[in-house]
């Protein structure tokens, strides 16, 4: 099969993450380019800033049309749309109720970004941003996904909206799952737990560094 | 010792593993495949590690860091991956604490008699939530008395896990209906967010 897209890519970055997870849980084959976040900061390379002139990661350009994305949450979108068409259940954007719900979590798991996301950095890279003001703004996060995901467990749900786990509850899971990195345990957060591993129990499941497989009795 | 409430029966299934908090003791508390529950010094023997980042295998929990596995039956090590041949010796094992289950709330106890039974839920309770707020147990109750749930009755159990932490396991009306538990899961929201400021 040939590839769908190509992803310039960083192993250790949840975004990027993101998106090889949907690529393994769709099994859609892509070609994958290496980046050298760190130390080497490619991704604002005079190559990469004229692909993404905003020098973040991921960057996916599609195969066919030779679309360039560099939001996240828009690639995700793209790959549901592919590999489904308008029916797929990974984003039913059109579902008068399900549709706003997904937007919902696309748009809470962009926010992590920016406080796990930045939490973690400051952890593992030394990152110079307020370490400790992004680990708040994480925790509030986590207390907000843990009351959402407890509404739904009364209602009876697993994912973040409906019946059927969403690209919104990829786009929440990577920084969720690598909350420990930056000190922020999941001990509290029952509810958290039983969502991360339903997610880690999908079909086709892929792991990354910080985030395990389940491990079946072999 | 005393019982302490460290979580819900719903939120550790078959097969899952937990991190808890016994009177300034690290544990882990985890379900074996058959429904065993068990709760360890939560320290591999081995290296240190905390168990509650292994893995259920069967009616084994394996430690993360090198497989070494432990049985629910006692804490005994039954297999070292890297020495495959090799039967442990009974004096490989984890530290072993009491547990017990009641009204779907899960307690543990360093130690102490084993016919004391944890104490009883006032009946027609249903478990709502366990969640931590950075607060101590008598500020908790003092912030939740000051703000009553209407809607429902409500029971609240505290576990002190650090100086300035507390686990809350909430229990609600068991007649009560989903849109008054959403309401107090945002009451427990509430509370929290008024006691730590």
């Amino acid at each position: 099969m040939s590839a769908a897209f190509t992803l310039y890519d960083y192993v250790l970055s949840g975004n990027c993450y993101k998106i090889r997870l949907f690529a393994s849980l769709l099994a859609m084959p892509y070609q994958s380019v290496a980046i050298d976040f760190y130390p080497g900061y490619e991704h604002r390379s005079e190559r990469m800033l004229s692909l993404n002139p905003a020098g973040t990661l991921p960057v996916m350009v599609t195969s066919a049309g030779g679309q360039v994305l560099t939001e996240t949450n828009a690639m995700l979108a793209w790959m549901a749309l592919h590999d489904g068409g308008a029916q797929t259940p990974w984003f039913p954007a059109v579902d008068p109720a399900l549709g706003p719900q997904v937007q919902q979590g696309l748009a809470f798991g962009a926010g992590l970004t920016d406080s796990i996301g930045l939490a973690r950095l400051h952890a593992m890279l030394d990152w110079p941003v307020d370490g400790e003001a992004a680990k708040r703004a994480g925790l509030k996060h986590l207390r907000a996904l843990e009351l959402h995901l407890t509404d739904r467990q009364i209602d009876g749900g697993l994912w973040w909206a409906g019946a059927h786990p969403t690209i919104a509850d990829l786009a929440c899971f990577p920084y969720v799952a690598l909350s420990p990195d930056a000190g922020l345990e999941h001990d509290g957060f029952p509810a958290i737990r039983r969502w991360l591993y339903a997610v880690r129990s999908l079909p086709g499941f892929a792991t990354m560094p910080g985030i395990h497989p389940l491990h079946e009795l072999r | 010792m005393t019982w302490r409430p460290v979580g819900l029966t719903r939120d550790v299934p078959a097969g899952r593993v937990m991190r808890a908090w016994v009177d300034g003791q690290d544990a882990v508390v985890w379900r074996s495949t058959r429904g065993v529950l068990s709760a360890w010094d939560n320290r591999c023997p081995h290296r240190g590690m905390a168990l509650s980042h292994g893995f259920v295998r069967g009616e084994d929990l394996a430690c993360l860091y090198h497989g070494w596995h432990y049985g629910a039956e006692g804490g005994v090590c039954s297999l070292i991956p890297s020495h495959p041949d090799l039967t442990p010796p009974d004096t490989i094992k984890t530290r072993a604490f009491q547990s017990a289950e009641s009204d779907g709330v899960i307690w543990v106890r360093l130690e102490g008699s084993p016919d004391l039974a944890p104490p009883a839920i006032a009946p027609g309770l249903d478990p709502l939530r366990s969640f931590e707020i950075r607060a101590r147990e008598g500020d908790i109750a003092h912030g939740a008395a000051a703000k009553p749930f209407e809607p429902a009755i409500l029971s609240l159990l505290f576990n002190p896990i650090a100086h300035d932490r507390t686990l809350v396991t909430v229990l609600i009306d068991a007649q009560a209906t989903s849109d008054q538990r959403k309401l107090a899961s945002r009451w427990c929201e509430d509370v929290r967010r008024e006691v730590e400021a």
